[in-house]
């Protein structure tokens, strides 16, 4: 089918130092892996592993309260090492000591034919019984979707357009058969269209040759990758609607299930960031800790990062990489405090706005530390947000109706349609540096318990 | 217990970050940050008034010299302007200042640099024999009435300089539109543009009033004609507008409509005018641009983010309308010397209700929008 293009204007680019240089490097298994019950959203957890167990790769680690079908696995075989909790003893991470002896499970083997006969229920049951379900997340929410409602349309996110995100076409080319047989799986979830969202760079084999699926393509500046801007310009949707979807390599990796049998623990992983002492792709395994991705040892002025610096979580050196994350960012911490800084000329000052001489000046590759660059303030500037959203919302109104708590309002506004990460580009250019970003995940949070109340 | 030192900790807060930039390090995602801050963004609004300040500051010297027919040195002229003006900026920005600190510290909130361009725009539309103490109250009017009561820079509905300057409009009468307020020194007696076009009476035609009380367009552009300090010089402006437009701190949106309203408007009364209509009818749209506020309060006033809309249609809006009611006010009601002061503040009231029928036509889109997505499944 020919894809149809998609040119988004609205949004920015951030063109920071630090790109992975384009090399898969495999990496011996991790000592330890965790398993973050937060990354889970919708997902209540109940522990089904005390310390000291061994677990299988697959053995389930916790499952919903609620809902106990929608549970969780362990990646690779091992001990329960410890469970780590956090205020109000919320479960934080379970940690596995690495078996480093790994023995292949017995599992059904799929031919290509096979999957053909699979059924829609078949498919559903196999994957919440190995704990593979999470990969496919659902919008409103970006939470486990409950698998007994199925979803207007499947999206796969097969680009990423976040600063230093890595390369989509790199990790799917090798995995070519992998990825259409998860296709192949998933097109059995929803009735309606399988969505492939790929950037207009792609070159990649496997995604241009995708058969069977609606291949849509984007350019421009970040957001262009993130999944609320498919959905929006590709099928919005109506009031009571759902969407899934499932990053492309993990589509990879349920394929890979599906063809083998075997619990599909690796994940390729972009390790990123100006402070980075070596920046490439890493093949590892789900929820590795960081120090074993980077080659250098802890320093005091460094911040890590999983995930990129728009919407990573700052974990630390002795941190985990998170379930969903695809990338880990190093960073300068920063802080340093500059004499009358406000009446710089800016030469090396990014910004967005045009408020400093490096917005006048040829683009270039920046450095930025994590300094938050200014005081909290309350809103002056109404007009910067405008141009950082592509999608049909007037940011300014809708956390002013959040913060209000004006639900009707949120949620007419379009709060069901957004994520967070659609907002992480307000964030960064607000003069006053308020957290829109923050705004928006508590009021989805609250919305999502009226909804459920 | 607290100390003086916590309960003042505002203030050293902004003195520390004004010298230099703070250290904070970004608390949750987005780990990297704009370097962008509110403090650079008024910064900027400052700078932009630099020239209408300088001008402001020259004319005041260069009107009384004028007056006493001694030569206009530029020396001459600068002296006698600052020590005019800046008392009236002194006393502006130690009593709005005050007023700032004070409830930042009651309320425990950071100082916001709101103040710095408040106190700036307060200064430069003072007529310059205004009273000191006079300038004490009504910067004091407008801080507190015109921001603080609503909750600080940010959450006010009213632009606080303009607040203060209309409290004193009424407040004091003779000072904002006798022919002797607008020269810093006694027995001066000149009627501004404005006053004359508003005595001019019926039948008469605008630009030769002018003319013969000794007003040409170009003195009136650059800005030597008496009037409030900052708002004279049409050129002045135009050169702040420069650095707020490359800067992008003000909406170009605004500005253009407040523009086009206003020329608009006066060429409608110019269609409108008879024989025996007021002179005033006959003012042509480039005289009217550069006598009054009408430059100063187009491109300073109406641009302030907070008490204008937040949308773009609600920007059109709220700026056309100034625009014509300026004129409106200008020729029908010369009894009010200025329409800039009262149109902005006017619509200021406006400017949520705009936005709110903005935001309900969009959210009637959307939901227009999903019902026929659901429609065409």
């Amino acid at each position: 089918m020919m894809p149809g293009t998609f040119h988004i204007k609205k949004g920015r680019d951030i063109p920071l130092k630090g790109a992975a240089e384009k090399k898969i490097i495999d990496l011996p298994l991790p000592r330890t892996v965790a398993v973050q019950p937060p990354d889970f959203k919708g997902i209540r957890p109940r522990l089904c592993v005390r310390e000291g167990d061994i677990v299988e790769a697959g053995t389930i680690v916790f499952r919903d309260k609620d809902n106990p079908v929608l549970q969780v696995a362990a990646p690779v075989a091992g001990t329960v090492q410890a469970i780590q909790r956090g205020p109000k003893r919320v479960l934080e991470a379970v940690i596995i000591n690495v078996a480093q002896k790994q023995h292949a499970r017995k599992g059904k083997k799929a031919s290509k034919t096979a999957l053909d006969r699979l059924t829609s229920d078949e498919v559903i049951h196999l994957l919440l019984k190995t704990g593979l379900w999470p990969l496919i997340r659902q919008r409103p929410f970006s939470c486990v979707p409950p698998p007994n409602k199925k979803p207007k349309n499947i999206f796969i996110k097969a680009m990423n357009t976040e600063p230093l995100a890595p390369d989509m076409d790199l990790i799917l080319d090798e995995k070519q058969s992998e990825f259409y047989a998860g296709l192949k799986v998933l097109a059995k979830l929803c009735d309606n269209t399988l969505h492939v969202c790929l950037s207009t760079a792609s070159q990649s084999k496997a995604l241009l040759e995708a058969e069977d699926v609606v291949l849509s393509k984007f350019s421009g500046p970040h957001p262009a990758g993130n999944v609320s801007t498919h959905i929006h310009h590709l099928a919005p949707l109506g009031k009571g609607e759902t969407a899934w979807y499932v990053d492309a390599q993990d589509v990879a990796r349920i394929g890979s299930f599906f063809l083998t049998g075997q619990f599909p623990h690796e994940k390729v992983i972009a390790v990123t960031g100006e402070q980075a002492s070596k920046c490439y792709y890493a093949r590892t395994t789900v929820g590795a800790p960081m120090k074993a991705l980077l080659e250098q040892e802890d320093a005091l002025d460094v911040r890590y990062l999983s995930g990129n610096v728009l919407t990573g979580q700052d974990v630390g050196y002795e941190g985990y990489v998170h379930f969903y994350d695809t990338q880990v960012t190093v960073l300068p911490l920063g802080g340093e405090r500059e004499l009358l800084g406000w009446l710089r000329w800016g030469k090396n000052k990014f910004t967005f706005s045009k408020t400093f001489a490096s917005a006048f000046d040829a683009p270039k590759k920046v450095s930025l530390d994590t300094a938050l660059q200014g005081g909290l303030r309350a809103i002056v500037q109404n007009n910067v947000y405008d141009h950082l959203v592509p999608l049909d919302i007037m940011v300014y109104f809708l956390i002013r109706a959040i913060l209000v708590r004006d639900w009707e309002e949120a949620e007419a506004l379009g709060l069901l349609e957004c994520d967070p990460e659609d907002f992480a580009l307000c964030s960064f250019a607000c003069p006053s540096k308020t957290d829109v970003v923050g705004i928006i995940r508590q009021g989805l949070e609250d919305l999502s318990r009226e909804h459920a109340a | 217990m607290t100390t003086i030192k916590d309960k003042l900790s505002p203030l050293f807060e902004a003195v520390d970050t004004f010298i230099r930039t703070p250290g904070a390090t970004a608390p949750s995602a987005p780990y990297v940050r704009d370097h962008v801050d509110l403090k650079r963004v008024m910064v900027i609004v400052v700078i932009a008034l630099f020239p209408c300040l300088f001008m402001g500051i020259y004319n005041v010297g260069y009107q009384v010299l004028q007056f006493q027919n001694l030569p206009t040195t530029f020396s001459g002229c600068m002296g006698i302007g600052a020590n005019v003006v800046l008392p009236i900026m002194l006393v502006t920005y130690l009593f709005g200042g005050f007023w700032e600190v004070l409830f930042a510290v009651v309320r425990r909130k950071r100082i916001s640099e709101g103040f710095l361009v408040t106190g700036m725009l307060f200064t430069l539309a003072m007529p310059p024999a205004i009273e000191l103490w006079q300038v004490a109250v009504g910067i004091s009017f407008g801080v507190i009435f015109g921001k603080e009561i609503f909750g600080g820079t940010g959450r006010n509905i009213f632009n606080p300089a303009l607040t203060g300057r209309a409290f004193m409009f009424f407040s004091y009468p003779i000072q904002f539109s006798g022919s002797d307020s607008y020269a810093a020194i006694d027995g001066f007696t000149q009627a501004t543009p404005l006053s004359i076009l508003g005595d001019a009476g019926y039948g008469g035609q605008a630009v030769e009033a002018l003319h013969q009380a000794g007003y040409s367009w170009s003195q009136a552009f650059i800005g030597l004609i008496p009037g409030s300090i900052g708002e004279t010089s049409t050129l002045a402006c135009l050169l702040g507008l420069f650095l707020l437009l490359i800067t992008r701190v003000a909406s170009w949106r605004i500005v253009l409509a407040c523009f086009l309203g206003f020329t608009g408007a006066s060429l409608a009364v110019m269609a409108l005018q008879r024989p025996e209509s007021m002179t005033y009818f006959s003012l042509p749209p480039h005289w009217h641009w550069v006598i009054g506020s009408f430059a100063y309060g187009c491109i300073f006033m109406t641009t302030d983010p907070v008490s204008s809309p937040a949308t773009n249609t609600g920007r059109w809006i709220y700026g056309i309308t100034i625009g014509t009611v300026i004129v409106l006010i200008r020729v029908f009601n010369p009894a009010f010397t200025d329409g800039v002061l009262l149109s902005i503040i006017f619509m200021n009231a406006f400017s949520p209700l705009i936005d709110h029928f903005v935001v309900q036509q969009h959210i009637k889109q959307r939901t227009q929008r999903n019902l026929a997505c659901a429609a065409a499944k």
